[in-house]
C-alpha cells in the first residue's frame, strides 16, 4: 500500500484524467450540424401540415426524425468513445437543459400553427428559426452539464 | 456507501481505470480510456481483466468493418467499491489538509521584539 502522500498524488492524477476524459466528450461538427437539420426539419413539420396535399401523412418524418436523432447519439459515441445515459430518464446531467429542449419544441409547433392558421408566413418562418437556434443552445449546454459532470466525477469523489 | 479502502483498486492504474469509469458515463470506449488514463494498451487488457475477473468491469467486446472495438462499464458491486474507496481517498485528503492546517496555526508568529533589525535600520537612517 502506499503512503498517504502517494493516495493524495493518485487522487489529484485522477482529477486530471477526468478532465482529459471530459475534453473528448466534445462533438464532432458533423454532430452539431445533424442535430441543426434534424431540428430544422422537426421544425418544417407544421408547414407540411397546411401545404401538402391532405392524406399525406406526416408521421414517417417524425419517425425518419426518431431515428436520425438515435444515429447521431449512436454515432456521438461512437466518436467520442464515451456513451453517456441519455436516453435513461433517471440520467441527471442536463436533464434542464433536455426539459427546456422538450418545451421549446412544443412552444415553437404551437406557435408556428397558430402563426399558419393566421396566414402569418413569415412570422411562423421566423419562429422557427428561432426554435431551431434555441434548440442548438439547449444541446450544446446539456452536452456542457455532461462535460462538467465527467470532469466532476458524477458525484463520486 | 461506506468509505473503505478497497486493496483491489488502490493501485494506482486500476483506480484510474475505475475512477474514470465512475466519472458518469455508460460505456467508455477502449482507446478513450486509454487516453484519459495515459496507460498503454497492454496495461490496460491486463488490468481490465484482473477488474472484469472480480466482477468490478463489464466487457462489451464489437467491430466496425475489421476494427475491433471494446468498450468498458463498472458493475453495481465495481461502482459500489469504486465510491467507497473513492470517499475513503477523499475523506484522507480531507484529514490531511486539516492537518496541515493545524500545524500552520500552531507555528508562533514572529513579533516586532524578535526583529529589531528589521525595525531599527529606518530609524537609525532618520537621524
Amino acid at each position: 500500500m502506499r503512503d498517504a502522500s502517494g493516495d493524495l498524488r493518485a487522487l489529484e492524477l485522477l482529477r486530471v484524467q477526468r478532465s482529459r476524459l471530459a475534453d473528448r466528450m466534445r462533438p464532432p461538427r458533423w454532430y452539431l450540424t445533424g442535430v441543426a437539420i434534424l431540428w430544422a426539419l422537426t421544425f418544417a413539420c407544421p408547414f407540411s401540415w397546411r401545404y401538402l396535399p391532405r392524406g399525406v401523412p406526416t408521421w414517417p418524418i417524425l419517425a425518419a426524425a426518431l431515428a436520425v436523432a438515435c444515429l447521431l447519439q449512436w454515432g456521438l459515441a461512437r466518436a467520442t468513445g464515451i456513451a453517456v445515459g441519455i436516453q435513461n430518464l433517471r440520467y441527471r446531467p442536463g436533464r434542464p437543459a433536455r426539459i427546456a429542449m422538450l418545451v421549446v419544441w412544443l412552444a415553437g409547433s404551437e406557435t408556428e400553427v397558430f402563426l399558419i392558421r393566421r396566414g402569418l408566413l413569415v412570422a411562423a418562418i421566423a419562429v422557427a428559426a428561432l426554435a431551431v437556434v434555441a434548440e442548438m443552445a439547449c444541446q450544446q449546454a446539456a452536452l456542457r452539464a455532461i462535460r462538467h459532470d465527467l470532469r466532476a466525477g458524477g458525484g463520486a469523489a | 456507501m461506506t468509505a473503505k479502502p478497497d486493496p483491489l483498486i488502490h493501485p494506482i492504474t486500476r483506480l484510474s481505470i475505475c475512477g474514470l469509469l465512475a466519472a458518469g458515463a455508460d460505456w467508455v470506449e477502449f482507446a478513450a480510456l486509454r487516453d484519459a488514463a495515459g496507460i498503454s494498451d497492454s496495461v490496460l487488457s491486463k488490468q481490465s481483466r484482473v477488474l472484469e475477473d472480480a466482477g468490478y468491469v463489464e466487457v462489451r467486446k464489437g467491430a466496425i468493418g475489421r476494427r475491433p472495438r471494446t468498450w468498458f462499464r463498472l458493475t453495481a458491486e465495481g461502482r459500489q467499491a469504486v465510491e467507497g474507496h473513492l470517499a475513503w481517498l477523499a475523506q484522507l485528503e480531507e484529514a490531511v489538509s486539516a492537518s496541515t492546517r493545524d500545524a500552520q496555526q500552531a507555528r508562533p508568529v514572529p513579533s516586532d521584539r524578535d526583529q529589531p533589525r528589521r525595525v531599527l535600520p529606518p530609524l537609525l537612517g532618520s537621524t
